[in-house]
């Protein structure tokens, strides 16, 4: 069976006013399978919002190539939309639209069968307890308001791959459990996650398996237990710390 | 284009907009409510003014020796045209120093009289006095209003008794007395009141559409794109099902519809004001508009709507954020709104190089339509310049969308970085864009390139060449590359040679053409020709000047440096076409634009085909040579009957069949390079 998500020898160069040209990802490979959640472990800069901003299509890849259910992030940038959710702390919400109207909107406009956005909307109002603010403006909600009604409009269209890009970035710790508690529970309704984080105790609760990156390079990518294995590390972090530091994977 | 995800797409942004409760009010509200209380304000305050002015009694007073006379004709005229002389009343204030009277505010000013003898030896006295006359001075203070206002009364008051008091001589001299049987004043307007009404309507309306669409469509447009990308809602946009060109269709449509909206409220302003006596019509205001005139009008306007919302789509997507957005909206209003004024200028009419400049056109069109002179196959052509001008500026729009270094801001384009050939590609447009501006500061303004040599020596050697040369320096280009320094086969050389007659010819015929659209007076012509090929020139600096050096330095220039930095961004025959058009638009005269942007064109595509600069250049030296030799002999292509125009072309078009038979493909070289 196809990979839902595949992607081969992604690479990306950016040119930066101060640093000049900036691998920001270098040839990274990697499948995701499906049910499960993917997680790309790294430290800051270390290309991870790069490569899931590649395969949300938003910029274009400098060379190789990644699919989505076998759409061509390049080719057909609207069918990999179609069916993807994408989650990120730089994706905000439209402040003078009501929780309900987000998404709402965000059904519709990825083409969820219009008949049955109405019974949607209501569904997602009710399941992420947004019910009692669901008709106020979103610029009256509160931080943890916001969050819940940024993943609701995440899954409006019901996509079968979701990106989570750091999605507990600036969150107290309450609001980061509850963005936890909704990943796991799309992974029961058997979503594709690819979740991104720095944080190292998250990608140990929540990844089947884990790609370290760092430096635009995957360095490892496994299951937790194998990695484990491998390297003689428990914790992750140590785990983490014993690819980066290994000489052989500096540049 | 995904027409329900448009639609969703374009209610989406009205009801952000409409939901911009501050901005609803700034921008409709306010203007709604205040413009009438300010023109109320404004109206109240002139007439309590004119109702003061007209109440006050001006103390004045009158010096020297010719004031038992002024005085005198004051009182007698005041009286006898107490109907036809703005309502005034004075009185004389008796003071022995009036300049302190007036110093004091005891009176508002007063009347110097001299005599003839005295106003002679005067410094400064007004030219058109004659020696001997007597000299009536007003003195006031033009700082104060009163004063000012009431000396602006007594000079009509006193040309009015001067005039009687000329009759009155005349009398006594034994002549007819009433000046007025000795010839009437009068004019007669040809035009209909609705002609004249229609020329005013047609200087401003574009003018007026254009400010206000800009004003109404900035509301929308500059938070559209740089507002979203400030709040982070514009990524959020981008990882949807929806495609870029809806997106962007969307924005558009939104920002044309504000400013519709917003032009259509200020309308309805203005008829509330004029129903409500606010302003005042001009007298004899009558609009004549057949539904036929506002129907061509509608369909001028619409690309232009298109047009300016673009145009801030486009402002908006570029800015990084709301702040930056608003910096650069003011030049470009500013400029929309120069181009929109084009109507404003004596004998500019659309058939001219105006109608394909997009807005000046609609401008001048919109004019010539309200006067009732409506030149069809300029509007057309008007119209469709509008609608290319839209489909490019609405394409590129969206080709902005997809731009990384403009929806991320943080990164640069890699031009930059990696300078060289790549860099080069980037900026050679400004830099022929610099050269033009200089070239053309340099012809209108240095008096030491009034000779033909210095003139060509400027251009050729130090702008062309120079530029060229600093290019190479700068980028670092590879010479033999760049300038297509490549040797070809000698069949081609044999279809040139065959060619340069021949292209004179053809450029003969597209001058004609030309012609028809920008016709050209004999006076011009010849004027044209005597500035090209001066007298008194040896023939051999002339071949020099006029076909070596041109030749030489403007293939260097076009067909090397340009065709080489636009070789990878653009098709072969955009490119031919937009080197052309730039090697046109070098040679300023107006008519001669056309004709020579189609050598550019041609000498373009033999570049292109043969891979290399020096067939053009001898093309261009010998069609040069042509032309020089033509002048010096008086020899006319207008003398040529048509037959012989036909054979000449046919050769021209057999010299082009055998370069392009022989093209070089790419990745091949038929010769030693």
């Amino acid at each position: 069976m196809t990979a839902p998500i595949s992607v081969r020898e992604l690479c990306k160069t950016f040119f930066d006013e101060g640093r000049g040209e900036i691998q920001a990802v270098n040839s990274i490979s990697f499948e995701c399978h499906e049910g499960e959640v993917f997680g790309l472990l790294g430290a800051n800069g270390a290309g991870k919002t790069t490569t899931l901003r590649m395969l949300s299509t938003i910029i274009a890849p400098t060379s190789g190539s990644a699919a989505v259910l076998g759409h061509d992030v390049v080719t057909d940038p609207e069918g990999v939309r179609r069916n993807l959710g994408f989650y990120s702390a730089s994706t905000a919400l439209y402040p003078r639209l009501t929780a309900r109207e987000t998404i709402e909107f965000f059904a519709q406009i990825n083409q969820y069968p219009p008949g049955s956005v109405t019974d949607r909307v209501n569904c997602l109002i009710e399941r992420f307890g947004i019910t009692k603010y669901a008709d106020s403006r979103v610029d009256r909600l509160s931080s943890g308001m916001k969050q819940k009604v940024s993943i609701a409009r995440t899954v409006a269209h019901d996509p079968r791959i979701i990106i989570f890009d750091e999605p507990t970035v600036g969150l107290d710790v309450l609001n980061a459990l509850e963005v936890q508690d909704s990943i796991r529970q799309l992974r029961t309704e058997g979503k594709t996650i690819i979740f991104s984080t720095h944080i190292m105790s998250e990608a140990e609760k929540l990844c089947d398996r884990i790609a370290i990156i760092h430096g635009g390079r995957i360095l490892a990518c496994d299951t937790l237990a194998n990695l484990r294995t491998s390297t003689g590390e428990h914790y992750l972090e140590d785990i983490f710390v014993h690819f980066v530091k290994d000489p052989r994977n500096r540049k | 284009m995904n027409w329900s995800v448009f639609r969703l797409l374009y209610v989406h942004e009205m009801r952000m907009l409409v939901r911009a409760r501050r901005t609803i009010v700034l921008a409709v509200l306010l203007p709604a409510l205040v413009m009438p209380l300010m023109l109320l304000a404004s109206k109240y305050s002139n007439d309590q003014r004119a109702q003061t002015l007209a109440d006050t009694t001006y103390k004045f007073a009158i010096m020297g020796p010719l004031s038992v006379r002024v005085r005198g004709l004051i009182e007698k005229t005041g009286s006898q045209h107490s109907t036809s002389v703005r309502p005034f009343k004075f009185t004389e204030i008796l003071t022995n120093d009036p300049a302190k009277a007036l110093e004091t505010g005891d009176i508002q000013f007063y009347i110097r009289t001299q005599t003839g003898e005295e106003a002679d030896n005067l410094p400064g006295i007004p030219k058109e006095r004659l020696k001997g006359v007597p000299l009536v001075t007003v003195v006031y203070r033009g700082n104060q209003d009163v004063s000012n206002n009431g000396r602006g009364r007594i000079v009509e008051l006193l040309e009015l008794a001067r005039q009687s008091d000329t009759e009155l001589a005349l009398a006594q001299h034994g002549f007819a007395a009433d000046t007025q049987q000795l010839f009437v004043i009068s004019s007669t307007n040809l035009a209909t009141g609705g002609q004249v009404t229609g020329l005013t309507v047609g200087r401003f309306i574009t003018a007026i559409l254009v400010m206000l669409m800009f004003t109404g469509g900035s509301v929308a447009a500059l938070d559209i794109i740089a507002g979203e990308k400030e709040r982070g809602t514009l990524e959020t946009l981008l990882t949807t099902a929806a495609g870029r060109s809806e997106i962007v269709a969307a924005k558009q449509f939104a920002i044309s519809s504000v400013a519709l909206a917003i032009t259509l409220i200020q309308a309805l302003n203005f008829f509330v004001y004029i129903k409500l006596k606010v302003i005042n019509l001009p007298e004899g205001f009558r609009l004549e508009l057949s539904s036929s005139m506002a129907l061509t009008l509608l369909l001028l306007f619409a690309p232009l709507a298109i047009t300016l919302g673009s145009i801030l789509l486009m402002l908006s997507a570029y800015a990084k954020s709301y702040k930056e957005a608003h910096l650069y909206f003011f030049p470009v209003y500013l400029l929309g709104l120069l181009l929109s004024l084009t109507s404003l200028l004596p004998g500019v009419p659309l058939r001219s190089a105006i109608a394909i400049v997009p807005i000046a056109n609609v401008s001048v069109a919109a004019r010539e339509i309200l006067v009732g002179r409506p030149d069809l196959p300029m509007i057309l052509l008007t119209f469709l310049v509008m609608v290319g001008v839209a489909s490019w500026l609405m394409r590129t729009a969206r080709q902005m969308l997809s731009r990384e270094d403009i929806i991320l801001p943080a990164h640069a384009e890699p031009a930059e970085f990696i300078g060289g050939r790549a860099l080069f590609g980037k900026r050679v447009l400004r830099w022929f864009a610099l050269m033009w501006a200089i070239e053309f500061a340099a012809a209108a303004n240095v008096p030491q390139l009034a000779s033909l040599q210095r003139q060509i020596v400027f251009n050729e050697v130090f702008l062309m060449l120079g530029a060229s040369i600093l290019m190479i320096r700068i980028y670092k280009l590879d010479l033999r590359e760049t300038l297509s320094l490549r040797a070809v086969k000698p069949v081609v050389w044999l279809a040139i040679i065959c060619a340069i007659p021949t292209a004179n010819s053809a450029a003969v015929a597209v001058f004609r053409l030309a012609n028809i659209f920008i016709p050209v007076s004999e006076e011009l012509l010849r004027s044209t020709s005597e500035s090209i090929i001066p007298p008194g020139i040896p023939q051999w600096q002339l071949f020099v000047f006029l076909a070596v050096l041109p030749a030489l330095c403007e293939e260097i220039a076009f067909r090397g440096m340009l065709l080489s930095g636009l070789r990878h961004r653009l098709r072969p025959v955009t490119l031919a076409i937009t080197i052309g058009l730039v090697f046109g638009m070098f040679h300023m005269t107006l008519f001669r634009i056309a004709p020579t942007a189609v050598l550019g064109v041609v000498l373009t595509a033999i570049a292109l085909m043969t891979g290399s600069i020096f067939p053009g250049m001898l093309l261009h030296m010998g069609n040069n040579a042509w032309g020089v030799w033509a002048g010096l002999h008086d020899f006319d292509p207008d003398t040529m009957g048509p037959w012989q125009f036909a054979a000449m072309l046919a050769i021209f078009a057999l010299s082009m069949w055998i370069i392009y038979r022989n093209r070089v493909r790419p990745g091949m070289s038929h010769t030693r390079s």
